[in-house]
């Protein structure tokens, strides 16, 4: 714990209509970690991940740092090796195949990624290779997006929603892979819903209140009744193991 | 289209480059013959004075002007993120006619006031879709929208400025507005600009590729995003500009050839630009070809047929649902 996180946030707070979402967040991603961010709709997970990729937000203050360095303070070539994101929604105006897709995705730390018929298909996609990637199916091209965000091979991949449109299978599928992406020089933090699903794949949570509170730490400690009713403001009940909305 | 590999196939090798080459090598032919029929055919046959002195020059202006509306249509898409990008549907081409007209009451250079006409244009029309280029949705009725009213706005400031061309001007400045190349002199910076345009997309060619995949997207792959479109506008208004000072606002060709080559499967930008200035140069110089020959010895405004032509085209790739 002691090396250099990959991600690291100094009093980050953002904004989204005058309303602070998230204040003053100190909080630490190290390699082999793999974190959850959780929140109501609208609580701000997205715009603190487009924060933490480097990308604009309405308001945002304090400093986001990549690998001990001010992220502004990279040059946007390198930074693309230091971070990748995956959107929550892919914007194909182009009629570009899935393979084209994700060669164009490849950056200098690609090579370390390996071989990509691999990555394909270990998310299920490598069927879709010759595919027009604006005509796959919601989860389809999610998991496109997913496999475009690895290839990247940045050391720390923020993942907007990466399992919303999945069937239950292909949850599977994904948090396998997600289980297995955070090795001790890589992590990831992705947003996510069920606490299910969360409690399989992620070792730490972020749990956003939506009014600027927040709480992290291991994913044992934060899914708890208490967090999760403050985070989701409904009653919440363990069966068997599984976290269910009461 | 072209791509029939296995899935197993790695990714980023192999790419179709052999066929790239060879269809740019066709289309090359196929655009030196069109040169030559435009060149032999017409009123006085193979007069070979006639060819030098008039034929030459006019077939020399529509290859340069058909490249670089091509070009800068191919530009204009990927900036705007809409296939359906145009300079003339969105209003760079009233705006340089407008620049044109100003520079003509003044006294300037053509070229510079039709370029700096795209350039505003262009610029106005940026600021005005930013908010919808910012959130990245689908944008694409609301910019086809806003660049058809501001190419209105254009079109009725040049009326209004016509009307202020002193008569004797006014001949050479309705020129412009109907798109026509009977008028135009040979001139290298046509063929030049096209040229510089091409060699710019080749050397960006990878970074304009993922331009095409959102700006957000290319900048997080390490692009650097502002630098590259402000090159961008700033080629295709000088394009604009060029083609329009020199045959005046000849509309689709920018639309046409571009996304036709993409709906035929080539998305490579490095191929694309070769492919979009040969076949822009081919087309312009066969639509001037039928503009001289189909009711001769009268000849029609080439910016007419090229709308007879590209009209239907647009309306053929709207109802087809291209995004």
């Amino acid at each position: 714990m002691s090396e250099t996180p990959l991600l690291e946030t100094r009093a980050l707070t953002v904004r989204a209509a005058g309303r602070a979402l998230v204040e003053r967040l100190d909080w630490r991603v190290h390699g082999g970690e793999r974190w959850c961010v959780i929140g109501r709709n609208g609580a701000g997970k997205s715009l603190v991940l487009r924060a933490l990729a480097g990308l604009g937000v309405p308001a945002r203050e304090g400093q986001v740092l990549w690998q001990g360095r001010a992220q502004q303070d990279w040059p946007v070539g390198t930074a693309a090796t230091l971070r990748a994101l995956m959107p929550q929604q892919a914007q194909d105006r182009f009629a570009l195949t899935v393979e084209r897709t994700l060669a164009l995705s490849r950056v200098a730390s690609s090579a370390s990624v390996g071989d990509l018929s691999e990555l394909m298909t270990a998310l299920d996609i490598a069927p879709l290779a010759a595919r027009r990637a604006d005509q796959l199916s919601g989860g389809e091209r999610q998991r496109v997006a997913l496999a475009q965000c690895a290839v990247q091979g940045a050391a720390l991949m923020l993942l907007d929603e990466p399992v919303s449109f999945q069937d239950p299978a292909h949850q599977q599928v994904v948090g396998r892979w997600l289980s297995e992406a955070a090795t001790p020089a890589r992590a990831w933090v992705a947003s996510a819903h069920d606490p299910a699903w969360i409690g399989r794949v992620a070792t730490h949570v972020l749990a956003l209140s939506g009014d600027g509170a927040w709480q992290a730490g291991p994913a044992s400690k934060i899914l708890s009744a208490p967090v999760l009713e403050r985070t989701y403001g409904c009653a919440w009940r363990n069966v068997e193991g599984t976290w269910l909305p009461a | 289209m072209t791509d029939t590999r296995g899935m197993s196939a790695p990714i980023a090798l192999a790419p179709p480059r052999d066929r790239a080459v060879l269809r740019i090598a066709v289309l090359a032919l196929a655009t030196a013959v069109v040169a030559a029929l435009a060149l032999g055919l017409g009123a006085g046959g193979l007069d070979w004075q006639l060819i030098a002195s008039l034929r030459a020059p006019r077939v020399a202006a529509a290859a340069g002007v058909g490249s670089l509306l091509a070009l800068a249509g191919l530009g204009l898409q990927v900036l705007l993120r809409n296939p359906l990008a145009d300079p003339y549907v969105l209003g760079h081409s009233t705006g340089a006619s407008v620049g044109a007209l100003v520079a003509l009451l003044l006294g300037v250079q053509l070229w510079m006031g039709a370029a700096a006409g795209a350039l505003v244009a262009g610029l106005a029309l940026l600021w005005l879709a930013r908010p919808a280029l910012a959130v990245a949705d689908d944008a694409s009725p609301r910019l086809i929208l806003l660049g058809a009213m501001l190419a209105a706005l254009f079109g009725s400031v040049a009326t209004l400025l016509l009307t202020l061309v002193p008569d004797q001007r006014l001949r050479g400045a309705i020129f412009w507005m109907v798109g026509d190349l009977s008028g135009a002199g040979a001139s290298v910076w046509n063929l030049a600009g096209a040229g510089v345009f091409v060699a710019w997309l080749w050397a960006r060619g990878r970074s304009v590729d993922r331009l095409m995949l959102g700006a957000d997207a290319a900048w997080l792959l390490g692009e650097p995003v502002r630098r590259l479109r402000l090159e961008l506008l700033l080629l295709a208004s000088l394009a604009v500009g060029l083609a329009v000072a020199t045959a005046g606002a000849i509309g689709f060709v920018g639309l046409v050839v571009a996304q036709g080559w993409r709906l035929a499967g080539v998305l490579r930008t490095r191929e694309l630009a070769a492919l979009t200035a040969l076949s822009g140069a081919a087309l312009v110089m066969a639509a001037d070809l039928l503009a001289r020959l189909v009711v001769a010895p009268l000849e029609l405004p080439v910016g007419a047929v090229m709308s007879l032509l590209g009209a239907p085209c647009f309306i053929w790739f709207l109802v087809r649902g291209a995004k």
